[in-house]
């Protein structure tokens, strides 16, 4: 019966969503008032009815019903509470009408908030989202319903369960977080359309949008850094990146999102890039459906693989008719959008934010291009080309290290020009500092990248402190505060400049994790009881191989004692290898899985995985690695995360 | 110059540069560690007779893995492409849901009529989109 009510909820939210946009459409060709208020609620319905589809499958998930096929595919009668709900968006089909119900919450939230508010707008805004909610409840309805009823002729007793490689709570947040960014673009982009079609080139609806932009940026980024923890907790080749297809989906609309954030601020500010903004926003959307269709219609290959599907050609259509729509339209109205005044000098801080902008731009088509190219490769001469992460490693490093330099220079430099004054009254600090603190580095023999890279995170460290230093410093001159009042009193008195900042250290922080695989290690060795051996400045030794017998799955495990090399003892590392569905007749069903173990400090990460057993003669196999300064990775993630939350915190209003 | 004009020039440079710095990257690339790599099918790399280090991808044929007794790291099996096969040597940690019939991504080169690889990865899609009637096939056995 349920499933049904969740069909005929698809089905009611498809007829309301073509509804609304005809009746939207009306009232913009008639203006009658009564037209827009039908067109408004309706579209709410759709909002509604998407979120009841939602829970309804969220129901059947819970109850097993395993008369679906999609609860059957990947639940079971054994999988734990949590990972029943992470199943709404495991497949194909439940993460589509996933990507709808949030869209829908936001929807609604961005109807209620803007009810009173830019009038104008409102009704173009609408047609949008409704129009992006039509594309996702076509596909839900239409290509992959995720009530679907079971196509075995027999009764389903249990279903499959879900990968225990997923069972993770990391996995159980990851997705939503990125859902949660990635669809959260759609509130600017569908504002930005709004704005092309009315003309409206005043910068009034960029302060809306700043915030929903600001939120889905911080979900995003958390998604983007909390997939990559999870690689790297779970997966076992001890890193956290590998310039996969799909990572590669969530990191380019972050590139264009960042760069976007940037630039509405020139715009906020000197009402210029007017026509780069629409661009970078349009570029956003378009990343982030075509990123939503990369990881659903399987054309790439990658660990994050789906079955190919019937999707590609509708999502294709999809992506080709934002572009063509929304060119079209940037052409019609790029005299509008004219800025009011110029660029003057390259020593200004809007040229420093354009540069900012083109090298995120540049650094989004790289990816772009390296993530194509096996497609456009095969399509074009036949053959197939892989393109590896050393691609992507050596063509970014150098970019990235100049973004990097950007982001201390940049809040350094002044509006307009910067003076020869100024210019030594901000600079001298850094610049020394980070040549005194190159030299103490080069002596320590390192030298390229490594060199390079930690002068730049001296820098931007020194111009970043300077910056907040200069503010209290001024505060305590002035009202003759306390330090800790002036710093805490300065933050909330211009929260989003000083929340940037810190992200800015953020990102110098990861950048400093980012370093330390430069000087990874790795052994991989078969010990037997009693054995040891070593790795760097490590001994490991492999004292007890025990085997435990859990609910949902067999271990054995391997104790493993560090010490450095004076015998001084570090750590006991227990990795794990793990036999799920141990107790299944059939042998091929029983999945084996390597829970590693990480000792985790500011300096390195040893990182242990138990790669293979050989129980008989008391063998463990394992692959150890020291990996420096993946914590700074994690660190810097939470510090970002900290500092948008201050941008992003609600200013008491007066 | 024109305050415009500088800015166009700058920015151009710089996208031409980034052009040339791709093309640079694609091209020059150390055969150890190379940016880029041909996936070839079994048929072309045995037909190439060269030793570059290429992907390639199939099913581990049904009880061909061999591990070796005193060094587990040490294993051989045969991928399978439709009527092509090929003997492929690897040392090294396999990934866990190496076995019989499962389809995988191998790199390295051929080296005589062994494909010497290093890196082995197995393909997941089945994990995700696991087929359902051979699932409840089973579980319809076990009943």
């Amino acid at each position: 019966m349920m499933p049904i009510a969740g069909s005929v909820a698809l089905n009611l939210a498809f007829g309301f969503a073509i509804l609304s946009f005809f009746v939207l459409s009306f009232y913009l060709r008639t203006k009658s008032v009564v037209y827009y208020h039908v067109g408004r609620r309706l579209a709410i319905s759709v909002s509604v009815l998407s979120i009841i589809a939602t829970v309804i499958l969220l129901n059947e998930l819970l109850i097993s019903n395993f008369d679906i096929d999609y609860v059957a595919h990947y639940t079971s009668l054994e999988t734990p509470f949590i990972y029943k709900i992470t199943a709404v968006w495991a497949g194909q089909a439940g993460s589509l009408l996933f990507w709808l119900f949030i869209l829908s919450l936001y929807s609604i939230v961005a109807i209620v908030q803007n009810a009173k508010k830019l009038q104008q707008m409102m009704p173009w805004v609408i047609l949008v989202l409704v129009f992006v909610q039509l594309f996702f409840l076509t596909m839900t309805n239409f290509i992959t319903n995720p009530f679907e009823p079971t196509t075995a002729n027999f009764v389903v007793a249990n279903g499959n369960g879900l990968n225990p490689l997923l069972q993770n709570a990391t996995m159980a947040i990851h997705p939503p977080m990125l859902y949660l960014g990635y669809i959260g673009f759609t509130i600017p982009f569908a504002f930005a359309i709004a704005a092309l079609i009315l003309g409206d080139s005043s910068s009034l609806w960029i302060r809306t949008i700043r915030r929903w932009t600001l939120v889905s940026w911080l979900f995003l980024s958390a998604g983007v850094i909390l997939g990559g923890w999870w690689a790297y907790e779970e997966l076992g080749w001890g890193g956290y990146w590998a310039w996969d297809p799909v990572e590669n989906a969530s990191f380019m609309p972050w590139l264009t999102s960042t760069a976007f954030i940037h630039s509405i601020m020139i715009q906020e500010k000197k009402n210029m890039l007017k026509i780069w903004n629409m661009i970078l926003i349009i570029l956003t959307f378009t990343l982030v459906i075509f990123g939503t269709f990369m990881t659903r219609s399987g054309i790439m290959s990658s660990v994050h693989a789906f079955a190919e599907s019937s999707l590609g050609p509708l999502f294709l259509g999809f992506v080709f008719l934002i572009l063509v729509g929304s060119t079209a339209l940037v052409l019609y109205r790029r005299s509008t959008f004219k800025a009011d005044r110029r660029m003057e000098s390259f020593s200004s801080r809007e040229s420093g934010f354009l540069f900012n902008n083109v090298i995120f731009i540049v650094i989004c088509f790289t990816v772009f291009w390296g993530t194509i190219f096996p497609v456009l490769s095969e399509a074009v001469r036949g053959t197939k080309i892989t393109v590896g992460p050393p691609f992507f490693n050596q063509i970014n490093i150098p970019i990235g290290l100049l973004l990097l330099l950007l982001t201390g220079v940049g809040p350094l430099l002044a509006w307009r020009r910067t003076s020869k004054a100024g210019f030594l009254k901000n600079f001298t600090i850094p610049i020394l500092l980070a040549v005194v603190g190159g030299l103490v580095i080069w002596t320590f023999g390192l030298k390229g990248y490594v060199l390079i890279a930690g002068v730049l995170i001296i820098f931007v460290t020194a111009a970043i402190i300077e910056e907040f230093a200069r503010g209290i410093s001024a505060r305590m001159r002035r009202f003759e505060e306390s330090i800790l009042i002036a710093f805490t009193r300065m933050v909330r008195k211009n929260r989003s400049r000083y929340g940037g900042y810190i992200v800015h250290m953020g990102i110098v922080f990861i950048f400093v994790g980012f370093t330390g695989k430069a000087f990874d290690l790795e052994k991989e060795v078969g010990l037997h009881v009693g054995e040891s051996d070593h790795i760097g400045k490590y001994n490991f030794e492999l004292k007890n191989i025990r085997d435990s017998e859990r609910p949902n799955h067999f271990a054995w495990i391997s104790d493993v004692r560090i010490t450095d090399r004076d015998g001084k003892f570090i750590t006991n590392l227990h990795p794990e290898k793990r036999v799920y569905f141990h107790r299944h007749p059939n042998p091929d069903r029983r999945q084996p899985h390597s829970e590693l173990d990480i000792y985790s400090t500011i300096n390195q990460d040893i990182y242990s995985v138990f790669t293979g057993v050989d129980s008989e003669q008391g063998i463990a196999y394992l692959k150890i690695m020291i990996n420096p300064l993946v914590w700074w990775v994690w660190f810097g993630g939470w510090v970002l995360v900290a500092g948008t939350l201050i941008a992003l915190w609600p200013r008491k209003e007066a | 110059m024109q305050s415009r004009n500088k800015f166009v020039v700058t920015i151009s440079g710089i996208i031409l540069l980034v052009f040339v710095w791709i093309y640079w990257v694609s091209t020059n690339s150390d055969t150890e560690n190379p940016t880029m790599m041909a996936y070839l099918t079994i048929d072309e790399i045995v037909a190439s007779e060269s030793q570059a280090r290429v992907k390639m991808g199939g099913i581990i044929q049904a009880g061909s893995i061999v591990i070796d007794k005193s060094d587990q790291l040490k294993a051989t099996f045969v991928i399978e492409q439709d009527e092509s096969s090929l003997e492929v040597s690897y040392y090294g940690s396999r990934p866990d849901l190496f076995k019989d019939g499962i389809e995988v991504i191998v790199e390295g080169s051929l080296k005589g009529n062994i494909f010497v690889a290093d890196i082995v990865q197995t393909k997941c899609a089945s994990r995700y989109e696991g087929d359902l009637r051979e699932e409840t096939a089973d579980a319809g056995n076990a009943l």
